[in-house]
């Protein structure tokens, strides 16, 4: 049987802090088809961010084995653009040269003209018009968010690891970003690890939403999203389907994020 | 409302100016008064030391000030950017820094001044003596603030640069080193006027020429007269050295008062 782009077998991690140690993640084991779409979803501190990491190759799993296209990850995996939940824009640079930046490295070098060109197309696909010369310390934190995605996507990797990307975006816009989003990932034939805090998002854009339990997280439950695509984002709300759907996997959520808020 | 609000701002303005200028020319007059009534000997007094810089003025001052500057400008060419290279690489290299920790706090302790006869035994009386204090100096201070600069960037920051691409060379240029600006502006800043002292030094002890050589000259002489116009030239440069300072910075780092 051909492997699976993205392989998480027996996943833990722990951090050692002075002379505790932090369970961060249960075991968990899950696979990701090429060109799959997955959205996790649960209580902050269960691990999202920390099974992100390691597929980026910035952290090593404590136990298991993580596989990227058939080969352990072992060092950075440059396969894969990273949005990560904190900000990373460089905050002496003005939101076109941020967009740009990959394209300034050697290995995505674009000439000149064609890192404007791609440098507009960015910042109009975020809806960014007007605000090239501004810097990071100007935007709103949604504006920044989208600065971010623009340079993750400027460099078109195959896999997409977006972490609370429209979490500090108001509901219209983000369906705006919703759109755009599956746009691109169906065009470029993307793969995407998609962290969010909001159920409705995770099944207006997934294939599948895995929902964690609370820290130390693990896998609750996972469920294919069969809603047809392409999906209007806009309306997908009002569909019976998703309303179904909606209600079995806030059921899931509730009691972990319920746990969450106890401790 | 804004009209009359920057009005009162700009008339405040107005009266510091006004005060600070009433507060040179008294402390000015009453110097004077004193020499003119006391005695001249010992402190000299402001027209006779303004007498004399322009008396100096038309007879080689600029000679000796250029003389000066240029060891200044010399030792900073060499002392920023090897400080700033060396806190930037070995900011990255933290096994490499612990080793040369011991062996760059000590070099560091050794007080500048007792190194200047050591450097005009080896390198004569020309400038190369003062060249090699400020830049010592000089290299010590940026390596220092830029060493700090490199241990604040956030990490997730440096990580995602990586994720992206970046060649060690392309993170120190790209990323690295414009992170550490605010830092290593603030060590040159700082810089500059410590080179004007080591230069200055370095011509007390020995020279034939600069600023500290006319000091030096005026003090063998007992003449307070050419000492304070000695001094006053050294703080006419020093407020020049930190207005420019104030300048570069201001425009260098406009994104951070956003
Ligand atoms: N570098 C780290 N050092 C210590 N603990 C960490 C570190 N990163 C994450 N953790 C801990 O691991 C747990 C999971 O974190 P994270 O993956 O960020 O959760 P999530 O993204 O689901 O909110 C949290 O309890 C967090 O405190
Ligand atoms: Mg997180």
């Amino acid at each position: 049987m051909a492997h699976q782009l993205i392989e998480l077998k027996d996943i833990s991690k722990s951090f050692q802090r002075e002379q505790t140690i932090i369970a961060a993640l249960s075991p968990v084991n899950l696979a990701v088809r090429r060109e799959e779409f997955v959205a996790f979803v649960g209580p902050s501190g269960c691990g999202k961010s920390t099974i992100l990491n390691m597929v980026a190759g910035l952290l090593p799993p404590t136990t298991g084995q993580l596989s990227y296209d058939g080969a352990p990850v072992r060092d950075l995996n440059r396969r894969v653009g990273y949005m990560t939940q904190k900000d990373t824009l460089l905050p002496w640079r003005n939101v076109a040269d941020n967009i740009g930046a990959p394209l300034e490295l050697a290995c995505h070098k674009t000439g000149k003209t064609g890192r404007m060109d791609k440098i507009r197309q960015m910042v109009e696909l975020v809806g960014l018009k007007g605000f090239e010369k501004h810097f990071p310390g100007e935007l709103s934190g949604g504006m920044r968010r989208r600065v971010a995605l623009a340079r993750m996507l400027i460099y078109d990797p195959e896999t997409l690891l977006m972490d609370e990307p429209f979490g500090a975006l108001d509901a219209q816009l983000k369906l705006v970003m919703h759109d755009e989003i599956q746009r691109i990932v169906s065009l470029g034939h993307k793969t995407v690890l998609f962290v969010t805090h909001d159920l409705s998002e995770a099944i207006a854009l997934a294939d599948r939403v895995v929902v964690f339990s609370s820290r130390p997280g693990q896998i609750k439950i996972v469920r294919d999203i069969d809603l047809p695509r392409p999906r209007d984002v806009f309306r997908i709300r009002f569909s019976p389907r998703f309303t179904e759907l909606h209600e079995e996997l806030w059921d899931e959520l509730k009691d972990e994020v319920k746990k969450g808020t106890d401790t | 409302m804004a009209g009359s609000n920057s009005g009162a701002a700009a008339s405040g303005q107005g009266n510091v100016l006004l005060w600070r200028g009433l507060l040179l020319i008294t402390l000015l007059g009453g110097w004077e008064a004193y020499g003119r009534l006391v005695s001249e000997a010992w402190f000299s007094r402001p027209m006779l030391i303004f007498a004399r810089i322009l008396t100096w003025a038309g007879d080689g001052l600029g000679g000796h000030v250029a003389i000066t500057l240029a060891e200044m400008l010399a030792g900073l060419a060499i002392g920023i950017p090897l400080g700033t290279v060396f806190g930037l690489v070995l900011g990255r290299l933290p096994v490499a820094a612990g080793i040369l920790r011991p062996i760059i706090f000590g070099l560091y302790s050794i007080p500048l001044v007792t190194l200047a006869p050591l450097f005009i035994f080896w390198f004569g009386l020309g400038l190369t003596p003062k060249i090699v204090l400020v830049a010592i100096v000089t290299f010590f201070l940026l390596f220092f603030t830029t060493f700090a600069g490199v241990q604040t960037i956030d990490r997730e920051m440096i990580d995602s640069f990586r994720l992206l691409g970046a060649s060690r060379r392309e993170m120190l240029r790209k990323l690295i080193g414009p992170a550490c600006l605010a830092w290593i502006l603030s060590g040159i800043k700082v810089a500059l006027p410590y080179s004007l002292i080591a230069a200055v030094v370095g011509e007390m002890l020995l020279a034939r020429a600069g600023l500290g050589y006319l000091l030096m000259q005026a003090s063998q002489q007992i003449d307070m007269t050419g000492m304070f116009a000695a001094l006053f030239v050294l703080m006419a440069a020093g407020v020049a050295i930190g207005e420019t300072v104030n300048f570069i910075e201001r425009r260098a780092l406009r994104w951070r008062n956003l």
